[in-house]
């Protein structure tokens, strides 16, 4: 009995300990103490009594109802934890640590208890991650009447807000209301509605920073749509915030490339499926070797102009980018990548294709340790020694830079003789298929691309909070969804 | 060198011109004989700056084949000026950037980077080597 008691007791000291509890958890046992002391002595009686053989009976349902719900979260917020925030968006909410729980003056009649009402009229009015954090608003019956600027509340009622019908709840706070209330009774309470308004209004004050926020948020995230779209994506390592001419005209061209290359790309195509004479189908391949040659000859005057364009590989799509080398792909994986795809080949070919792969990992090896000696050669010369002449070090260093022209030169000098190779080691149309192969391979890279920078990300706001706006999330991301849709509806193979 | 514009010694300074090219037209002669013979002094000769990171690349390229390459600093050579437009001749202009490193192979001329990643890769480069004993089987 005892226990029970201190169960109910317990429940209503935790929840009831108005002013701790809302404000700080660490509190909440001193008054549980105090509450219960003053329960139990001064008023042994009615509230207790009532309260308890009342309040064991609906918090045994409560508990297995929400057993019976599997909510995770918010099953294990019982009624003694005023720590009630569930555990992940515990963050944001630590500030109202005793919600769900909540207790309200019962003077009025319709009242609900407190933790329903308030998280209810609370959840009418903030965003859905609150919702989740206040199992009882699910249960709410009548959640939006009420008003929330209530009176403070008492944890009778509250644990009765467990359970399914009002009319519980209301024979529970009405009895509470129906007892002739003492000094200290009175002070409590008092006490419990201050710090239910004070938790209010620092609720209010918080709900309105998030949604300036998420305003905020949404139109950087339009001004970077925005400013993608025209290609003037503004990153730090361009003249002024801007690309340099250079390599905003490498862009455009490398644009018109791409556009290009699906003609050709569709010349393959069609060329292989129409039966075509071996003499055709070698002009067409002729025809894609030269579209790539003409890519090389861009990124050629492009490396004179702007050599870091190529070399941080801005111009091309971030899949892509993630297998730069040098300012390009990696010939060696192409070909790796090739001999799986192109199947079957005759052994001769093979034993080709294989050589052409050892003969480009040496010269990419190379010329990988000759950069390398560069980067080191400009970290010497920037760190400077023990005299650091400031112009001097510049200049020497100006020069060294120069050198990184000619290593994306060589590079794609490597790619390029790599691909006439490949032609020279393959039949017509072995050499027609190998090359649909790679622009497929490429176009998809460019399409992940795509589908990943529109992806619907869930941890916009990770940093400040752990909440989850996904829904926001969502709907920000449609716009640019369907630009890169627009951008990207070249690709129809996939 | 002033030019004066008397007739007199506009021919003085045709003369002076036509000997001083005279004068760097032996130089070079010499230099390229020094060229010729340096290159027939091993299977593969390679032209460098020693601070040259291309340089280091085509040195890297050969000894990861396995080939042993004599090696040739130009800003370590007493004529190394010299060597460096012979090899700027021979190589036809050279364009605007250094000229090394420059490759020669069997005591002929291979070329730049370029040339000899263009070799390696269409596969003529190691049967060279090999014509001129610098990789065996």
């Amino acid at each position: 009995m005892e226990s029970h008691r201190i169960i109910g007791g317990g429940g209503l000291g935790l929840s009831e300990a108005g002013p701790s509890a809302t404000h700080h958890q660490h509190h909440h046992h001193v008054p549980t103490y105090g509450v219960l002391h003053g329960i139990n002595t001064t008023n042994p009686s009615t509230l207790i009594n009532e309260g308890h053989a009342f309040n064991f009976g609906e918090l045994e349902e409560a508990i297995v109802l929400q057993g019976v719900k599997g909510r995770n979260d918010e099953g294990k917020a019982p009624l003694f934890t005023t720590a009630a925030a569930p555990p992940r968006p515990a963050a944001t909410l630590d500030m109202f640590p005793s919600w769900p729980i909540r207790f309200h003056q019962t003077s009025r009649g319709g009242s609900k208890s407190g933790g329903e009402s308030t998280d209810s009229a609370l959840s009418t009015k903030t965003e859905p991650p609150f919702e989740a954090e206040s199992p009882m608003s699910k249960k709410a019956t009548t959640p939006s009447s009420l008003d929330h600027h209530d009176a403070s509340r008492i944890i009778g009622p509250s644990s009765s807000s467990q359970a399914k019908s009002p009319h519980e709840k209301r024979k529970g706070a009405g009895s509470t209301s129906e007892k002739p209330l003492d000094a200290k009774t009175l002070r409590r309470l008092a006490q419990n509605r201050e710090a239910a308004r004070k938790s209010r209004l620092r609720k209010k004050a918080y709900v309105q920073q998030l949604e300036s926020s998420r305003l905020k948020l949404t139109q950087l995230e339009q001004d970077l749509q925005r400013a993608r779209s025209q290609g003037l994506f503004m990153d730090c390592g361009g003249v002024g915030g801007n690309l340099s001419s250079g390599a905003a005209m490498f862009d455009m061209e490398y644009a018109r490339w791409l556009e290009e290359e699906q003609r050709v790309m569709g010349e393959l195509r069609n060329g292989l499926q129409a039966p075509l004479s071996d003499g055709e189908m070698r002009g067409i391949v002729d025809g894609y070797l030269s579209h790539y040659d003409e890519l090389f000859r861009l990124k050629a005057v492009a490396a004179k102009s702007d050599v870091f364009h190529l070399i941080n590989g801005m111009w091309t799509s971030q899949a892509e980018r993630c297998f730069l080398w040098i300012g390009g792909f990696r010939p060696s994986d192409l070909i790796t990548m090739l001999i799986q795809q192109l199947e079957p080949l005759a052994e001769q070919q093979i034993m080709g294709m294989y050589g052409l792969r050892h003969s480009s990992q040496q010269a990419e090896d190379a010329l990988s340790q000759g950069l390398d000696q560069l980067q080191q050669s400009l970290v010497d010369t920037i760190a400077g020694g023990p005299i650091v002449d400031g112009v001097q070090q510049m200049v020497v260093a100006m020069g060294k830079l120069a050198n990184l022209e000619g290593f994306v030169r060589q590079a794609d000098n490597l790619r390029q003789q790599t691909l006439h190779q490949l032609c020279r080691l393959l039949t017509v149309r072995q050499a027609a298929r190998c090359f649909i192969v790679i622009g497929e391979y490429y176009g998809r890279l460019r399409a992940l691309s795509s589908l990943w920078a529109s992806r619907p990300r869930e941890t916009l706001m990770s940093d400040d909070n752990n909440s989850c706006q996904t829904t926001t999330d969502l709907q920000m991301v449609q716009p640019s969804h369907h630009h890169h849709h627009h951008n990207h509806h070249h690709f129809p193979s996939f | 060198m002033q030019y004066q514009q008397s007739s007199a010694s506009s021919s003085w300074s045709y003369y002076m011109t036509m000997r001083t090219r005279h004068h760097h037209a032996a130089e070079d002669d010499i230099a390229m004989d020094r060229v010729a013979r340096l290159a027939s002094e091993s299977a593969v000769v390679i032209f460098t700056i020693s601070t040259c990171c291309m340089c280091h690349a085509m040195k890297t390229l050969f000894c990861g084949m396995g080939v042993n390459p004599m090696i040739h600093e130009l800003d370590l050579l007493p004529n190394g000026k010299q060597i460096e437009r012979a090899l700027m001749a021979l190589l036809g202009g050279g364009g605007g950037g250094a000229v090394v490193p420059v490759v020669f192979i069997g005591g002929k001329l291979v070329g730049s980077m370029d040339r000899v990643l263009a070799f390696h890769i269409n596969g003529s480069l190691v049967p060279l080597l090999k014509q001129a004993g610098a990789l065996w089987l």
